[in-house]
């Protein structure tokens, strides 16, 4: 109840609290609530939107771990992204793997190619890094065309994958995948909050914020870093499987250097060092195109060129990546506690603390 | 004769754009990940510039050119770089990489992603021994590139200017003190990256190609400035030579298809042996 600091925490187990505020629980019920009985009151197109949403929200936490919580910039992230969708391919159409057992091999192959894009890591830092991912990126891709070239004289199209199934149960259609993806998005958000606010996600935050002191403090660089780029990877290739899963057609065209970009813009607009703002920068990254599209639809014919309207949808994501990096920072997540404090402040006007909240 | 002909018109292509980088990450401290898209647009304008114009004069698609860099680098740095100062390090990269998705986005939604060769003079000139043939533009290539780093190095090593430049990129906070107009001499060196880079994409465009697909020449320039050192003007140089190298040699020998990749297998060799390049300093690196 006290009123003193909002992001204070004055004992050890405050600080291990995950929601610290009463309404903060009736909130995440609310939204929790209203996402499982959405799909009752929307469109099929509307809840594809939303798959599509949740879906990549899993990569966005993967990079949002990586870059936000241990400062790694990465470029590569659509790389991690081909590689579980490859790997479902893989299994899928050559040997024929239940879903139960593609998902846990796309992750390890993700954990692997993080392990090895991590240890550049451990000897470069900042700008070179981002150029090595920059170079895996390209590596991992053409890889995959020349995979996807031999694969057959049709597969230029795309390569066809059967729906999942565990067990009895066959996940088709929007609905099913909703819940499916819904369920396992919270799993995996739940599963990076305690990360972060355990040993590992400390022992990054303290790497992010200077490596130097973290090591002076006892914390195994090699070992969190990689760490951090094996997490990073598993969650993106897990991602980029079910992606695929979803989308039932594998085209290495999907992965370009765009699509790390747009991941790299929803830890941006969402905001660094933020789970909540992965989340939101996933599912406003994700809307966007679909957003300038319809406002497209209200122009003139002749304007509704097919380059021009994909254009803006690229420049888009551009013109936000630059926008929130000038004016906004943290991102959306900080507009959010923004409004949070007024609202817990009201009627006084202190200003909170200063204390970023990681 | 003709393998040595395509190599130095690779040189070329590739040394401006890396000159470009290795002056803004010399003067700022920045790498700039949008230098293929500055190119590309670059040799687009002065495509268009030369459309507008009908074609009779070379002085309207150049000024075109020019014009476009200088308002560009103008405009990059005094509305975006100048703000980033202090910030974390991935911050101007990634604002970089913002502007190069915009300005490729320019590409489609402006020139509607069309495939253009610029013509100026493309016919064969001059025959040589062994069947090799150069056109008027490669020889503006080579004339034009050689021009521009004699140009360069006139400018750092005898003009006031230049030595104010080179005095900020050493450290600009006792620069200003001394009266230096840094946020001059950085804006002038936006201008000078995206003008190399401007002209790189015209040649690239005469030789080949404009399209979206064409940035990736900035990831070429790129490799071959970190090969050369990314501190170094003579490092970009013979970092160019290398990949211009490399990559026609891989073309001829190996595969075609391995082209696009070529630069980045040069740069995860250069990185593991020599991370600082042929000729940059070791305690520029960003070690851990």
């Amino acid at each position: 109840m006290s009123r003193t600091g909002y992001n204070l925490r004055t004992n050890y187990l405050e600080s291990n609290e995950v929601i610290r505020r009463p309404y903060q629980k009736v909130l995440v019920a609310m939204v929790l609530a209203v996402a499982v009985l959405l799909p009752a009151a929307t469109s099929t197109f509307f809840v594809h939107l939303l798959n599509l949403c949740f879906l990549s929200a899993i990569g966005a936490l993967g990079l949002m771990l990586l870059t936000g919580f241990c400062g790694q910039i990465s470029l590569g992230h659509a790389a991690f992204l081909a590689v579980g969708a490859f790997t479902t391919v893989i299994l899928t159409v050559h040997v024929g793997a239940p879903f139960v057992v593609v998902i846990p091999a796309a992750a390890v192959t993700g954990a692997v190619l993080g392990f090895i894009i991590g240890l550049p890591s451990l000897r470069f830092r900042g700008v070179y890094l981002a150029i090595i991912t920059l170079a895996m990126h390209y590596t991992v891709i053409f890889l995959a065309t020349s995979y996807q070239a031999n694969f057959a004289k049709s597969a230029s199209a795309g390569i066809t994958i059967p729906d999942p199934s565990i067990g009895p149960l066959v996940i088709k259609g929007e609905y099913t995948w909703y819940y499916f993806s819904l369920v396992l998005l919270t799993l995996v958000t739940i599963w990076c909050v305690n990360l972060i606010r355990t040993r590992p996600g400390r022992a990054w935050m303290a790497i992010r914020d200077r490596d130097i002191a973290a090591e002076a403090l006892g914390i195994n660089l090699t070992r969190y870093k990689l760490m951090a780029f094996m997490v990073s990877s598993t969650l993106a290739s897990v991602s980029g499987s079910l992606l695929a899963y979803y989308s039932n057609v594998v085209t290495v065209e999907t992965y370009t250097i765009d699509l790390a970009v747009i991941y790299v813009a929803m830890i941006i607009v969402g905001g660094m060092g933020s789970i909540l703002g992965a989340l939101m920068g996933a599912i406003f990254m994700t809307l966007l195109p679909f957003g300038i599209d319809g406002l497209f639809s209200y122009l003139p014919r002749e304007w509704r060129y097919g380059s021009t309207v994909f254009g803006v949808q690229v420049g888009a994501v551009g013109i936000c990546i630059i926008l929130f990096l000038l004016i906004e920072p943290k991102g959306l997540a900080e507009i959010w506690r923004r409004i949070e404090t007024y609202f817990d402040r009201w009627p006084f006007r202190y200003r909170p603390l200063d204390t970023t909240r990681h | 004769m003709e393998f040595a002909a395509t190599i130095v018109i690779l040189t070329c292509t590739y040394a401006l754009l890396a000159a470009g980088t290795v002056i803004l990450y010399k003067a700022g401290r920045v790498v700039n990940f949008a230098h293929g898209e500055l190119a590309i647009v670059g040799g687009y304008v002065f495509y268009s510039a030369g459309l507008m114009s009908g074609g009779t004069s070379l002085w309207f698609p150049v000024a075109g050119a020019v014009v476009f860099s200088i308002i560009m680098g103008m405009f990059i740095y005094m509305a975006m770089m100048r703000r980033l100062v202090g910030e974390p390090f991935y911050v101007a990269i990634l604002v970089t990489v913002g502007i190069g998705i915009v300005l490729k986005s320019a590409i489609l939604v402006i020139w509607r992603a069309e495939r253009l060769t610029i013509d100026v003079g493309v016919t064969p000139a001059i025959r040589m021994a062994g069947g090799a043939t150069l056109s008027y533009m490669d020889i503006a290539s080579v004339v034009l590139t050689v021009a521009f780093f004699a140009g360069l190095y006139l400018f750092f090593r005898f003009t006031r200017l230049g030595v104010q430049f080179r005095g900020t990129a050493e450290n600009a906070l006792l620069a200003s003190q001394r009266g230096v107009d840094v946020n001059f001499v950085l804006s002038l060196a936006w201008v000078i990256a995206i003008l190399a880079a401007s002209l790189s994409g015209v040649l690239y465009g005469g030789r080949a190609f404009l399209s979206t697909e064409s940035v990736t020449i900035g990831l070429a320039g790129l490799t071959a400035a970190l090969v050369g050192g990314l501190d170094s003007l003579r490092g970009a140089v013979a970092g160019a030579f290398i990949v211009a190298c490399a990559q026609y040699l891989t073309v001829r020998l190996v595969d075609p298809v391995l082209s696009e990749a070529v630069p980045f297998l040069l740069l995860v060799i250069v990185m593991s042996i020599r991370p600082w390049g042929l000729f940059g300093t070791q305690e520029e690196l960003d070690r851990v």
